[in-house]
């Protein structure tokens, strides 16, 4: 039984619930421990965390001793990781800058289930223990080629800012940075999950259900900027902060940090006509990321519903991703 | 707060040239520079530092100082800073106004007179610490150029950087990684000519703090791993140049463009690069150190 509807209690201080995060000096990297991954199959699944895919390929396992309890505390860390977005509808502008009366497309949006967090770097570091970068059927074929620059400071597989495969420690639940498009999707298949498409991720940021009021939110907590509520550049962090800070920003289901942190890869092509006719291009494919990152300088770049994109290839320090699963229909 | 600067500064002698003025003069009849920053000088009663931010036409010296301007009058970083008369909110203004939008600023024109100039004071936000005035002129990439090639065509900006107590040279970062030498010889040719009409002469190398900065370095991200190294291996007779005749050179890595997108005309006949979004990185250091060492 999922409790997908439920409110989680976030743990936050009880003195002081308007506290900025310190601004803390970049420490020295101290690498994670390496994971000794159980050998059986299906407690390596648990151990992990590819719940989805575990769940979707339960009946593979339907005769393993562990199966039903196994699959049974997968569906309750599926529940405490993702929440349910109800089925609304997201307004798409389809011209670069976003003024009163410009073409928009709009996108109906069914219930599913997106991620409370974005992917921690500690969770990454499982999908690269499990030589998920090797593993060519999670990668589109025309990738392929490009699989050998998806390295890390060290030429080792993984994100960029990591060293030797692994992450620094201290950022263990920051979310993970430095992937690109593909990467992002790739752990996302893996994990038996998927990336959210940019109507999904917008419904879930400016919470437009169909009402009689039929109004959006600027941001997941309501309409005004609160530079307590989110990390962007006027917060003054300047870096990344661990996923599960700024719980007075929480979308009305318990999302965290939609807005702020990091960007969040999408599964959408971004594409936007430059309001003369032309199309707005780049040197290579982009898709489309939301949200605003803790360097965003213009709060009007960090709203629910702010379009832009970047070069899927491109690895930055700001980019990162949430992942997102179909809600499973009951049967007539 | 302030200190009283023994010099005695005219309400009538520009700053950047030393021309006497008539009283009611907007600009200076030599050079063109702006009456205002000296009145705001007589105002503070102290000669104001300049500090000049120097690059090739493109390079993004006028979108890199309006950031810059807006950072610290936001009291990002360690510093605070108070901007002196109205005339120096344009630049970041316009700069600012333009990004929000999705739009670069417009090309800072050749002619003097059209420039920005603003007039700040900066001081670290730390208890007792002194005011410094800081004049930053937004000088065209083009005239700086023609200056360079024929010197004393643009007598202001001889003046100008003879006068700076620190300069920021901003080189193409995205350029040099693909392989173009142009960032590198634009460097070469402003360092030499900023050796030209320095005193240190002969074996004495040149004090003056510059902030060499590696513009666009979003297209190149190893640049912020150590910019330095990159100076070396994509720029390197600029590199040489600095080691040999500069005593006091240090190397950023910078970026405000999170990403770029390019608007394809119907006819595709013109392309027009667009700012997708803004993320600031390494915009704030160079300043600082330049500040430190003035």
């Amino acid at each position: 039984m999922l409790h997908l509807f439920a409110r989680k209690a976030h743990t936050k201080p009880e003195q002081s619930p308007r506290r900025r995060l310190p601004v803390t000096a970049q420490t020295a990297f101290d690498p994670a421990e390496p994971t000794q991954l159980y050998s059986d199959p299906l407690q390596r699944c648990l151990q992990l965390e590819r719940y989805g895919h575990l769940l979707a390929n339960r009946r593979k396992w339907k005769d393993h001793p562990d199966c039903h309890n196994v699959c049974s505390t997968a569906r309750e860390r599926i529940d405490e990781m993702f929440a349910i977005v109800p089925e609304g509808f997201a307004s798409l502008p389809q011209v670069i800058n976003d003024e009163p009366g410009c073409e928009e497309i709009t996108i109906e949006t069914g219930s599913f289930l997106l991620a409370r967090h974005q992917v921690t770097n500690a969770r990454f570091q499982k999908f690269v223990d499990a030589g998920g970068y090797k593993l060519l059927e999670l990668w589109p074929k025309e990738i392929w080629p490009h699989l050998i620059d998806f390295v890390d400071a060290t030429n080792h597989q993984g994100p960029r800012y990591w060293r030797g495969g692994r992450h620094c420690k201290t950022l263990a639940d920051h979310p993970v940075v430095g992937i690109c498009f593909y990467e992002a999707a790739a752990y996302a298949r893996w994990a038996g999950f998927r990336l959210p498409t940019e109507a999904e991720w917008q419904m879930a940021a400016t919470w437009r259900i169909r009402s009689a009021a039929n109004v959006l939110r600027r941001y997941p907590w309501g309409d005004s900027l609160d530079t307590y509520r989110c990390n962007i550049w006027s917060s003054g962090m300047r870096r990344t902060a661990p996923v599960h800070e700024f719980p007075d920003g929480a979308a009305p289901n318990q999302i965290l940090q939609l807005v702020g942190n990091v960007w969040e890869w999408t599964a959408c092509q971004f594409e936007v006509s430059d309001g003369e006719g032309g199309s707005v291009l780049s040197d290579m494919r982009m898709s489309a990321i939301r949200g605003g990152a803790f360097d965003t300088y213009f709060p009007l770049q960090a709203t629910g519903f702010f379009r832009t994109g970047l070069v899927s290839l491109a690895r930055e320090q700001n980019v990162g991703f949430r992942c997102a699963l179909d809600v499973r229909k009951p049967k007539p | 707060m302030a200190t009283k600067h023994a010099e005695v500064i005219s309400a009538t002698t520009c700053l950047i040239c030393g021309t006497n003025n008539p009283p009611d003069g907007l600009l200076c009849e030599e050079c063109d520079a702006p009456m205002a920053i000296v009145q705001d000088a007589v105002a503070q009663e102290r000669r104001p530092k300049i500090v000049s931010v120097i690059g090739e036409s493109n390079v993004g010296k006028t979108v890199y100082l309006g950031f810059l301007l807006d950072m610290l009058s936001q009291r990002a970083g360690d510093f605070e800073a108070v901007p002196k008369g109205a005339y120096s909110i344009d630049l970041q203004q316009s700069v600012i106004s333009h990004m929000a939008r999705r739009q670069f600023p417009p090309k800072t024109p050749m002619e003097v007179d059209q420039w920005y100039w603003a007039y700040y004071l900066v001081r670290r936000r730390q208890p007792k610490a002194d005011w410094v005035d800081l004049v930053m002129p937004d000088m065209a990439g083009e005239s700086l150029a023609a200056e360079v090639a024929a010197p004393k065509t643009f007598r202001v900006i001889h003046n100008l950087l003879n006068k700076s107590v620190g300069m920021l040279l901003l080189l193409d970062a995205a350029l040099a990684a693909n392989g173009s030498t142009q960032p590198d010889f634009f460097g070469m040719k402003m360092l030499s000519y900023i050796d030209g009409i320095s005193t240190a002469k002969g074996r004495n190398r040149i004090e003056t703090p510059i902030a060499v900065l590696l513009c666009k370095a979003d297209h190149c991200p190893e640049c912020f791993d150590d910019p330095m190294e990159f100076v070396k291996a994509n720029i390197n007779r600029t590199w040489n140049l600095c080691e040999s005749r500069f005593e006091n050179v240090a190397f950023f890595a910078t970026s405000v463009v999170g990403s770029l997108g390019y608007a394809v005309s119907q006819d595709q006949e013109y392309v027009t690069p667009i700012p997708l979004h803004t993320a600031l990185r390494g915009v704030i250091e160079p300043f600082e150190w330049i500040v430190d060492q003035t």
